[in-house]
């Protein structure tokens, strides 16, 4: 077992070594990386399915219990027509099922989008100022002037006068804040991949190979 | 000063490559312990689940892949610890398809070897994956064995202890889903608004600023923002639990107090950078403007 995990290190090290290797320049090592992860990434994907989605919620409940189940076969025939596009006149076939995938989808998504985005939202926009003290009053007003102002930056439906310039440039500056605060964000999290995987590099390969404990 | 100024300019950006690489190697080898503070939203969370009481329920979802566990396994981990220590049960799952599994079980692994004394299907239970997110979520808001008919041993819930009294989201005290991507946000306001579950999210920080807006409108009872939220927790829970501030400070493993040493060098880094090269921009401008005018 441990050897096996030590091998499991040495090759995820080299694997991370060759990926990184692009940063000084491409080449085969990290294509082939790059190529593999994909592969696996596939293989990983298609066989969780299979044992945690399709077995337990659709085969093993078929096989096991037919009577109390059939009506799983509704669902589980769409699937399968999915797979008829690759059938070159059967394409036409997969339309359907397709058609009800994604009206099921528009549903969930309308309902969510509504009662879970847009009305709470909203409902935060419009606050009674006369309930909160002077510090959240302030910070209501500038929560307020950005939303109306950023509104009025992407209403197209007529042409902007000096007014509404105006207020859209303030909405201008608002989106540089919000785009300056994501871009922190980002360098956070990208420059967490490399701790990561410097953590990785150094703690549990380079250690134990040095005899470091 | 010019000839160095357009040096400066061309510089072979490899170098800053080597730069930011030995910028985080460094504190890793020789860490530094340089302080953490922690943010509103991260003890909003770490207060709501201190505020539970033992035997309430609370589920983690794993909504992130191997891509990110460098910040949201530290999140999960310090939230499944908290909920060990005092005795909550915990459900996890894995809604999240490229590794989401893997990194739960290592991450149940890992935590419940450190709780010797809690035991499988009556403290904690794994769930394992599901795909298909939002159809998931919607169906667990009523019933949780639809979406979940066995746990990831193949084990059906009904023969499972802890979840007898587990029928649906209403039943959780709170969802934590530590995410990348969407499905953080499918919690909030899907299953969320269905079922009156509170959501505690743990985003990566390219997520994070999105999650905000959530947080404002009153939608989450927290919010732990990538690898800084994940060390906060860690410093939240090391002050409230002698013990396991004694497991952070001596364990060899990576925790996400360790890697703000260096996120915090790398920034230092990239600002002196930023800096250097607008210098170089302006002054190089500057002397253009002066040729032109002469």
């Amino acid at each position: 077992m441990t050897h096996l995990s030590d091998i499991g290190t040495w090759v995820a090290a080299l694997l991370t070594l060759f990926a990184l290797s692009f940063l000084y320049k491409d080449n085969p090592l990290f294509r082939f990386t790059e190529s593999l992860f994909a592969g696996v990434s596939l293989g990983y994907y298609v066989g969780t399915t299979l044992n945690q989605t399709l077995v337990p919620n659709l085969i093993h409940p078929l096989t096991h219990d037919f009577n109390q189940n059939w009506d799983l076969l509704v669902p589980g025939l769409l699937g399968l027509l999915l797979y008829m596009r690759y059938l070159p006149k059967g394409g036409w076939i997969a339309r359907y099922a397709l058609a009800i995938y994604v009206a099921y989808y528009i549903g969930l998504d309308f309902t969510r989008r509504l009662h879970g985005e847009v009305l709470p939202q909203l409902a935060r926009a419009i606050v009674p100022l006369s309930k909160f003290d002077a510090h959240t009053i302030f910070y209501s007003l500038v929560f307020a002037a950005g939303v109306f102002s950023v509104l009025i930056y992407f209403f197209f439906s007529k042409e902007q006068d000096r007014v509404t310039r105006g207020i859209a440039r303030v909405g201008i500056y608002f989106l540089m804040v919000s785009f300056g605060a994501a871009f922190g964000f980002t360098v956070m999290g990208r420059v967490a991949l490399l701790i990561g995987r410097l953590n990785f590099l150094i703690l549990d390969w380079i250690y134990p190979l040095v005899g470091i404990k | 000063m010019a000839p160095f100024v357009d040096r400066l300019l061309n510089l072979d950006r490899r170098w800053l490559f080597l730069l930011v690489f030995a910028g985080v190697a460094v504190p890793i080898i020789m860490p530094m312990g340089l302080p953490v503070t922690t943010t509103a939203s991260t003890r909003s969370a770490f207060e709501y689940i201190e505020a539970l009481k033992p035997g309430d329920c609370v589920l983690i979802s794993y909504d992130y892949g191997p891509s990110s566990a460098p910040e949201n396994d530290p999140m999960a981990e310090g939230i499944m610890r908290q909920c060990f220590m005092k005795r909550i049960r915990v459900v996890i799952c894995a809604l999240y398809a490229l590794g989401g599994l893997q990194l739960a079980n290592n991450s149940l692994a890992k935590v419940s070897a450190e709780f010797p004394n809690l035991k499988y299907g009556v403290d904690y239970v794994n769930l394992g994956f599901k795909d298909g997110p939002a159809a998931v979520m919607k169906r667990m808001g009523d019933d949780i064995v639809g979406a979940f008919p066995t746990d990831v041993r193949g084990t059906p819930l009904a023969q499972i202890p802890m979840m007898k009294g587990v029928r649906s989201l209403r039943q959780v005290s709170v969802v934590v889903t530590v995410a990348t991507g969407l499905i953080g946000e499918y919690w909030i306001t899907q299953a969320h608004p269905q079922s009156g579950v509170p959501i505690i999210v743990g985003p990566t920080a390219v997520g994070a600023p999105k999650y905000y807006a959530y947080l404002n409108a009153g939608q989450l009872v927290g919010m732990l923002s990538g690898m800084k939220g994940a060390a906060e927790y860690e410093k939240l829970l090391a002050g409230r639990y002698p013990e396991l501030g004694r497991f952070y400070k001596t364990t060899h493993a990576f925790t996400a107090t360790k890697g703000m040493d260096a996120q915090t060098v790398i920034h230092f880094i990239i600002i002196l950078f930023i800096l250097i090269g607008n210098a170089a921009y302006m002054s190089q401008r500057a002397a253009r403007r002066k040729a032109a005018a002469r």
